[in-house]
């Protein structure tokens, strides 16, 4: 078992290498870009009338009179024991403090993502086997429209018909999980709705055309030939060979996702990473706003591995290596 | 046609069929004739849309009649009604909804415009060099648009708008800064696959300096694939920019802007839902629109590609 | 039912058209195409691409939902383009075994090979899961795969091509069919596997005692393999008899070159023809007259304003449509 487990074990950290450019360049432009940010972060905390004196020693507390360099550097350094600093405002660990909101964000995320792709992949699957019939036209002039509405349209709409002409759901407010799950249901539902719609319109593209290119492959038409069912030909010839594409897309679209969640975290007041970046940077909050920012390459980083692991699941001609 | 011929009075002598085919053919409604080459009447309807809407954007001070976006012209929240000013409503505090949408669509298309021509202007620049001489200019335009994929625009955008305060000039260089990476990789991929080719090697081997190579030579072929994906980014800078402007990060306050617009009206939303309509429609109409142009580029190139 | 062809007919077709949907008006692909294969014989479809050989092949599998087809095609005696489009997918699926030009892209990269030749058996005739691995395997020996046990699990991408078209071979005798199509099944191959690939063909329809379709751009792969030669031009049949009276005194003027050009074969192929999908333009502007006058060097104004009739020969077993035919003085000799 180990040995089969190492092959894997290389690729993965392949991609970790890879992320860590990515992930260094992001978090010493954010330091960088603080350093410009106008009034001090001292000035905030202490208020207009502190004196400058009040305020120099602030920013040697804290560091934030060091070149750029040096400041981040101290911060990878912190990084690497997995300290990202404390909070400004309240002296919390930002570690701690976003491991809460990150698994908010990331139940919404996946569930929208889990929904659009109960509904876009059969759809997608359907449309793409009877291409240029009635439905198949429907879902594609609904699928472009649905892709011209912005988020933060869709999360107004979607409020006002469920919270308030419905009064179906609520319009703010969160439970966990793990203290309520009903009430978390509750909760959850209205931003996972405002979520879904985007991604499966861009879904259901993405998969209609994989799916269409591969029922023009020779081998379709072989199992045609062979006389065998239209559902039997979908479901052992098509879906299979068309997954690894679909997967694909479906990783790059985690990073609109998350996007998506900041804007439906601040409109329901849902304490996620995205409600947390918007305080952060109303009220310069810079440790939340760099670790957000670290954890957002890493998700992304981590997504692709997962990817990666999907294709040698899916493709047998995909070795690992 | 067939439509038309159906709807033909019952009464009339039949004409012979062939005549009968040829003037329905000849009474066709224009819109089958209002195509792009190649395209269908939506994709024409779409690019028309786009032009009138820069044209309204670009001479929207010389509408006559039209009110001032930013000052009172009648009771506030008042309901659509036939008046030019008052055809979508008025705001919360009674300012012409129609005047702030078209003077928004003016803030919204030119902070678009120079946000692609920077992004277009470095991006072509530096993924023609990363193309051209590969090496670490290559690998530092792929480390670049690696990781702006990685982040959700509206990050980017929020962490440089914090930084710098926000305001036109801050929002147009910040939504610049996204697709650099897209379409330098563009233009890299179409760089390497030109420069194999017989006729750069031919002029080449001429003695064609690097500077004529990639501007007389290679450029002009790069010109299609840049311009089939600029709608579509345009479209994500419009969402992106009215997500910022919905999240109070956008242009300062009474600037119009249409996501501020929709913002505002969202207080108000459970009392006077039809004022939401107006900059609503107008962003998702817009976004629809540069969608389906930027599809239809897309298609032609595709299929030119497969021809050449 | 209307009168029953003759017990050993398998496949028989009548007047066959096509017409594929196309802008400005659709293309005729096929014109009114007519031939039978018996048990045990074997018929050699030849033609340049674009001629039409892939359409009438589809056209009689049933593989072109989107176009027009007029003429019946009979399969043991059932008129299989007047069932119902899932009736029909099985009667074919079950009497019919095929194998197409591209072994590469022939098999799915995403399912075991024995799957892939065992499917339509266990649906069509209902074998169990053990029965059809049994004969999958069987197959896999009887077309000369070695360590047939253990190809049975392994995915396409292990095999090359030559292998990839014995597997298709094995796959299309898995329902016993009573037809065997091979569809340029050997273009795509190198030379030597091409023979072996061939001689497999030849064997196994003997063998099995099944009739053979043999389609190809290449008269040397019908000569001595197959008992009747249909000759396709521009849709049309031109030209149709027994294979080695074809190749001895051919009639229209169209096989008389292609034989007369049998050592650069391929050089016409490359001039003047398009394929029907690359180039519809050439078959939706196709001349009134004989699809062959603009490139005939006999033709006459005649020739390119009335279409030939078929002409018959005496012992009605060789026939073809030309104005002017080669000369017949050598026809006497049956």
């Amino acid at each position: 078992m180990s040995a089969g487990a190492l092959p894997y074990l290389k690729a993965i950290s392949t991609r970790l290498l890879a992320g860590i450019p990515v992930f260094i360049l992001v978090t010493f432009a954010a330091t960088a870009l603080s350093s410009l940010a106008p009034g001090s972060a001292a000035q905030l905390i202490l208020g207009e009338n502190a004196s400058s004196q009040q305020i120099a020693e602030l920013n040697a507390a804290y560091g934030y009179d060091l070149p750029v360099w040096e400041r981040y550097f101290k911060w990878l350094g912190g990084v690497v024991q997995g300290d990202f600093g404390r909070t400004l405002f309240s002296q919390q660990s930002v570690a701690k403090l976003l491991v809460d909101r990150a698994a908010v964000t990331f139940e919404i995320a996946f569930l929208a993502m889990f929904v659009s792709f109960i509904i876009a992949v059969p759809l997608a699957l359907y449309t793409a086997s009877h291409p240029g019939k009635l439905l198949d036209t429907v879902l594609r002039s609904i699928a472009s429209v649905l892709l011209s509405v912005p988020t933060f349209v869709t999360v107004v709409l979607l409020a006002y018909i469920f919270a308030i002409v419905l009064r179906w759901l609520p319009a703010t407010g969160w439970e966990n999980f793990s203290d309520d799950p009903l009430a978390n249901l509750w909760y959850v539902t209205l931003p996972v709705l405002c979520l879904a719609p985007h991604q499966t319109a861009y879904l259901y593209r993405v998969a209609r055309g994989e799916f269409l290119a591969t029922l023009q492959e020779d081998f379709v038409t072989v199992a045609r030939a062979k006389g065998m069912p239209l559902s039997y030909i979908l479901l052992r010839h098509v879906l299979r060979p068309s997954l690894p594409q679909v997967l694909t897309v479906l990783g790059l679209s985690m990073t609109y996702l998350l996007g998506g969640s900041f804007i439906v975290e601040s409109y329901f007041a849902v304490p996620g990473i995205g409600w947390t970046i918007l305080s952060a940077v109303n009220s310069h909050d810079f440790p939340v706003v760099q670790a957000i920012l670290s954890l957002t390459v890493a998700i992304f980083v981590v997504i692709f591995i997962l990817v990666d692991l999907g294709y040698t699941l899916i493709d047998p001609r995909v070795d690992v290596s | 046609m067939t439509g038309a011929r159906s709807r033909k009075p019952a009464g009339k002598p039949v004409a012979d069929p062939q005549s009968l085919s040829e003037a329905v053919a000849a009474a066709r409604p224009r819109l089958s004739r209002l195509r792009l080459p190649g395209g269908t009447p939506v994709e024409a309807v779409c690019a028309a849309f786009l032009l009138l809407l820069v044209l309204l954007a670009l001479f929207v001070d010389f509408i006559p009649g039209l009110a001032s976006p930013n000052f009172p012209y009648g009771d506030f929240s008042q309901p659509p009604d036939l008046t030019l000013n008052g055809i979508l409503g008025t705001d919360a505090i009674g300012r012409s909804i129609l005047s702030r949408v078209l003077y928004g669509a003016r803030t919204s298309i030119s902070i678009v415009f120079f946000a692609t021509l920077i992004s277009l202007g470095f991006g072509l620049l530096f993924g023609m060099v990363a193309g051209f001489y590969r090496g670490s200019v290559e690998r530092a335009v792929d480390l670049y648009a690696n990781t702006m994929a990685s982040l959700p625009p509206i990050l980017v955008i929020l962490a440089l708008v914090a930084s710098t305060g926000s305001s036109v000039f801050t929002i147009t260089v910040a939504l610049g800064i996204l697709d650099i990476g897209t379409y330098a990789r563009v233009a890299k991929g179409g760089v390497i696959s030109q420069s194999n080719r017989d006729y750069i090697l031919a002029a080449r081997a001429m003695g064609a300096s690097d500077a004529r190579l990639l501007l007389k030579e290679i450029l002009p072929n790069l010109v299609p694939a840049l311009t089939a994906i600029v709608p579509t980014l345009m479209a994500g800078l419009i969402i992106t920019e009215g997500s910022l402007s919905f999240l109070g990060y956008g242009i300062p306050a009474p600037a119009p802007s249409w996501g501020g617009m929709i913002a505002s009206s969202t207080d108000l939303l459970s009392r006077y839902p039809l004022l939401i309509f107006g900059p609503v429609l107008a962003i998702v109409i817009t976004v629809y629109a540069l969608n389906t142009v930027g599809d239809y580029f897309a298609r032609r190139l595709s299929s030119r590609e497969r021809q050449g | 039912m209307a009168a029953s062809p003759e017990p050993t007919t398998v496949l028989a077709c009548e007047g066959i058209c096509c017409h594929l949907p196309a802008e400005p008006r659709p293309v005729q692909v096929l014109h009114g195409i007519s031939f039978s294969v018996s048990r045990r014989t074997s018929l050699g479809i030849v033609g340049e691409s674009g001629a039409g050989k892939s359409m009438l092949i589809k056209t009689i599998m049933g593989l072109n939902p989107t176009a027009r087809i007029t003429g019946t095609v009979r399969l043991d005696g059932t008129d299989v383009a007047s069932l119902a489009e899932k009736k029909r997918n099985a009667v074919i699926g079950r009497k019919v075994g095929i194998v197409f030009q591209n072994p590469m892209t022939s098999l799915n990269p995403f399912v075991r090979v024995g799957r892939q030749i065992e499917e339509h058996a266990r649906y069509h005739l209902g074998l169990s899961r053990r029965e059809a691995k049994e004969r999958a395997i069987e197959l896999l020996r009887v077309v000369g795969i070695a360590d047939p046990e253990e190809c049975y699990s392994f995915y396409p991408h292990h095999f090359s091509g030559g292998m990839k078209q014995r597997i298709m071979i094995a796959t299309a005798l898995a329902c016993e069919p009573d037809l065997l199509i091979a569809d340029e099944a050997t273009t795509a191959l190198d030379v030597t596997v091409q023979k072996e690939i061939l001689d497999l063909l030849q064997v196994i329809q003997e063998e099995r005692q099944m009739a053979m379709i043999l389609v190809t751009h290449n008269l040397g792969i019908v000569a001595g393999r197959t008992d009747e030669v249909l000759v396709l031009y521009g849709g049309h049949v031109v030209e149709h008899g027994p294979t080695d009276r074809v190749f001895a005194t051919p009639r229209h003027r169209y096989t008389a070159a292609l034989l007369s050009a049998m050592p650069q074969l391929d050089q016409p192929a490359h001039t003047r023809l398009a394929t029907i999908p690359g180039q519809p333009p050439n078959l939706a502007n196709a001349p009134k007259g004989c699809p062959f006058a603009p490139r005939c060097p006999v033709a006459t104004a005649d020739c390119h304003e009335t279409m030939p009739v078929m002409t018959v020969s005496a012992d009605g077993r060789h026939r073809f449509a030309c104005h002017f035919p080669v000369a017949a003085g050598a026809e006497a000799a049956p």
